[in-house]
């Protein structure tokens, strides 16, 4: 070991980058590094995203597991008629995909929007 | 019974798919264009396909005949397949098409890096779409034997022929265009009869379409008897019998008294207009009560009603995402927000085709009563226009559901039979064009022999098998591979095992008829409710004790799944579709996205 030249000196000018010197927005690049600033920026997209995900699922599901519910809690639920039709066949036979068809077109905008903020968020830089 | 407008409206379907495909073929050069159709597809034009190739025979034929028979509460099949679209969207559709996988053997390889996880995959495949391709050879049985007379077979052989030869010959680019032609033919095929006979039927006052007895023949009606059977007459009614009847062979008049006679299998009866129907004992009308019921009649206590109805739920929401020849579709978006919209486009078609069948067990239940008396509500789509009207509306109307039909089959059966014959040629031949064909040749043989062998079972039990098993296998692959950064290949596979083994033996053990009522009645006849909540456990348990078989670079692939296409980086390795490669998977050529993190942490750029 003592045969190697000692370490070449060098100055740096430049301030050393720490993820906390940021000033500005996060860059693309940066979602790539393996350190924590990436993971986080990842994690916060994911997140938001799930978190539109369960925006929608919640109540459609709700929405799927309530009637069976009501009618074993409430057996004579099933009995009713609207227009002459039975409940079972308004709901059943038509009612209940509007409401689903609805979740699925705001989520498609909602998640559309979220990500152009990522997107924007990422470009500003 | 033979009927020519019914075999020229068959014929014109196939002609008609088989020039479309002809056209796609021009375009299909590659096995790229073979698999994905070169993902130029238009999102609208897309949901059509996915929805023409989703519905099946089992949403067809099989969903009204169940309802007509059991009562409403059948209709959540139904509304579990169309609501699977929106679990599908909100979760799945825009990572994995930004994943940039085709199937989910690649994606299941791409994302955990274990090419053993991959085999297990295509096996599973294998499994669903042959649960899957069963019944829609069954349903063309059927529908030409309703059509044509006949046995049923032949129905099976020339459905297996056409869609082999056209698969064989075709490839993708074709089928895409001919999906979205079926989609569009299924909901006509079913909208013009239903909207006629809403309007033309002198049917019973609207209100008492629950109530059960009497129902009466409005016409004479003849019912022929495949199996041996019971029936009880209120009163004593004046029939034409050619057969069996109470042990002593008939052939002309009888007079049947009150009670109850038993019928051998083969016997014909007619009843004059205006009696009442009789009841069967094997396949009793049900009542007003039951039959408006929202709830599955498997077993007596409610509390069984309710885990099997929340079983369908379960199987049939969940199963969607798993369903093999559906997800091929998606990679034919553009990026992953066509993908979204496409899938919302298709929630949105499903949500139209679906109130037809719900029609068609109304006036099944108010018109054709005979069909409970023979046991075949399932060809009741089929029947009811010619019932309805006699002559050449009727004729006409028949004509057109039979088209409709086929097209339910021929569009569902191919794009199995592409993903059966894509997961053969890709991980066990060599993956050229020429591979891809000879699979889908021995497939397509292979699975039409079976299907005459598995002509017992019925439409809906084998389908409701196929989205059982893809819930409770494909379906958390994929929740948790998009969602979970710490599945592991290991806790995956340990999954699919066992959900897939779980819910495979649920399905023999029905099958060899053991658990018929209570509980076990249920929890086999309906495993989702317990199989799916199995695999998932087992994927999350075993991932968290096997934390060194995550694969190396999670985030990037993470990266892979979430990121917007527009803030990836540019780069020139980014694979495009060559004329001589096979489908990538990303594990194989590793895609920008997934190939990026080089280098060492945030300082490495001097």
């Amino acid at each position: 070991m003592t045969t190697h030249e000692p370490p070449r000196r060098q100055v740096i000018q430049a301030a050393p980058r720490r993820p906390s010197d940021r000033s500005v927005s996060p860059g693309t690049d940066d979602l790539y590094q393996p350190d924590a600033y990436g993971r986080e920026l990842l994690s916060s997209l994911m997140r938001a995203q799930a978190g539109v995900s369960l925006a929608v699922l919640v109540p459609a599901i709700s929405l799927l597991a309530l009637y069976p519910l009501l009618a074993v809690l409430l057996p004579s639920l099933a009995g009713y008629e609207v227009l002459g039709l039975p409940l079972t066949l308004l709901i059943l036979g038509g009612g209940i995909y509007p409401p689903l068809v609805l979740l699925g077109y705001w989520y498609v905008r909602r998640a559309e929007r979220l990500e152009q903020r990522f997107v924007e968020l990422l470009k500003e830089q | 019974m033979t009927e020519p407008a019914t075999i020229a409206a068959i014929a014109v379907v196939t002609v008609v798919t088989a020039v479309i495909s002809v056209r796609g073929v021009r375009i299909a050069r590659t096995p790229a264009d073979f698999m994905v159709a070169a993902r130029q597809v238009p999102s609208f034009l897309n949901a059509s396909a996915i929805s023409g190739e989703y519905l099946s025979a089992a949403s067809f034929l099989g969903i009204a005949g169940l309802a007509m028979l059991e009562g409403l509460g059948a209709l959540w099949y139904a509304v579990g397949y169309a609501a699977g679209y929106l679990v599908l969207l909100v979760a799945v559709a825009a990572p994995l098409r930004r994943f940039g996988a085709y199937t989910i053997p690649d994606f299941a390889e791409g994302r955990l890096e274990s090419p053993v996880l991959r085999r297990a995959a295509t096996g599973i495949v294998l499994l669903i779409c042959g649960f899957y391709l069963l019944p829609q050879l069954k349903g063309a049985g059927l529908t030409l034997q309703v059509a044509l007379g006949g046995p049923e077979w032949i129905g099976v052989i020339v459905l297996g022929v056409l869609v082999t030869l056209g698969i064989a010959s075709g490839g993708m680019k074709g089928i895409t265009f001919v999906q979205a032609f079926q989609y569009w033919l299924k909901i006509t095929a079913l909208a013009i009869p239903a909207i006629f006979l809403v309007m033309f039927l002198h049917h019973p006052p609207i209100g008492s379409i629950g109530s059960a007895a009497p129902h009466s023949f409005d016409q004479r009606t003849t019912i022929e008897f495949p199996a041996s059977e019971q029936l009880t007459v209120g009163g004593s009614v004046r029939i034409t019998a050619v057969g069996q009847v109470d042990g002593r062979t008939r052939d002309g008049a009888l007079t049947l008294a009150k009670g109850t006679h038993d019928v051998a299998p083969g016997s014909t009866l007619t009843f004059p207009a205006g009696t009442s129907a009789p009841r069967v004992e094997s396949n009793p009308i049900p009542s007003e009560k039951e039959w408006t019921s929202p709830l599955l009649h498997l077993g007596g206590q409610p509390i069984h009603t309710l885990a099997a109805t929340y079983g369908i739920l379960l199987a049939t929401v969940l199963g969607a995402m798993g369903l093999p020849h559906i997800l091929v579709r998606f990679y034919t978006n553009r990026d992953g927000q066509a993908a979204r919209r496409t899938t919302a486009f298709v929630l949105l078609l499903l949500g139209c085709f679906y109130i037809f069948p719900a029609v068609f067990a109304v006036l099944g239940r108010l018109e054709a009563p005979g069909l409970y008396v023979s046991g075949q509500t399932d060809s009741v789509v089929l029947v009811l226009p010619k019932l309805a009207s006699a002559g050449i509306v009727g004729t006409a109307l028949g004509a057109l559901v039979a088209a409709g039909a086929f097209a339910a089959f021929l569009s569902t059966s191919s794009g199995l039979l592409i993903s059966m014959a894509g997961a053969i040629s890709h991980d066990i031949m060599d993956r050229g064009v020429r591979s891809f064909r000879v699979a889908a040749l021995v497939i397509g043989v292979v699975m039409t022999i079976l299907g005459v062998f598995a002509l017992g079972i019925s439409i809906n039990v084998l389908v409701g098998w196929a989205f059982a098993i893809a819930a409770s296998t494909f379906c958390p692959l994929l929740l948790l591979g998009i969602w979970w950064r710490r599945l592991t290949w290991i806790g995956a596979l340990g999954g699919l095992a066992l959900g897939g083994g779980a819910s495979s033996l649920a399905v023999i053990l029905t099958m060899a008829g053991v658990g018929k009522t209570g509980w076990p009645a249920v929890l086999l006849g309906e495993p989702a409710i317990w199989t799916v909540p199995l695999s998932f456990t087992t994927m999350v348990v075993l991932s968290l004790a096997t934390p060194r078989a995550l694969p190396n670079d999670v985030v990037a692939k993470l990266l892979a799944l979430h990121l917007p296409e527009r803030v990836r980086p540019p780069s020139p390795r980014r694979p495009e579709l060559s004329p001589l490669l096979p489908p990538i998977s990303p594990a194989r050529v590793p895609s920008p996205q997934v190939a990026v993190p080089r280098g060492g942490g945030i300082d490495s750029d001097t």
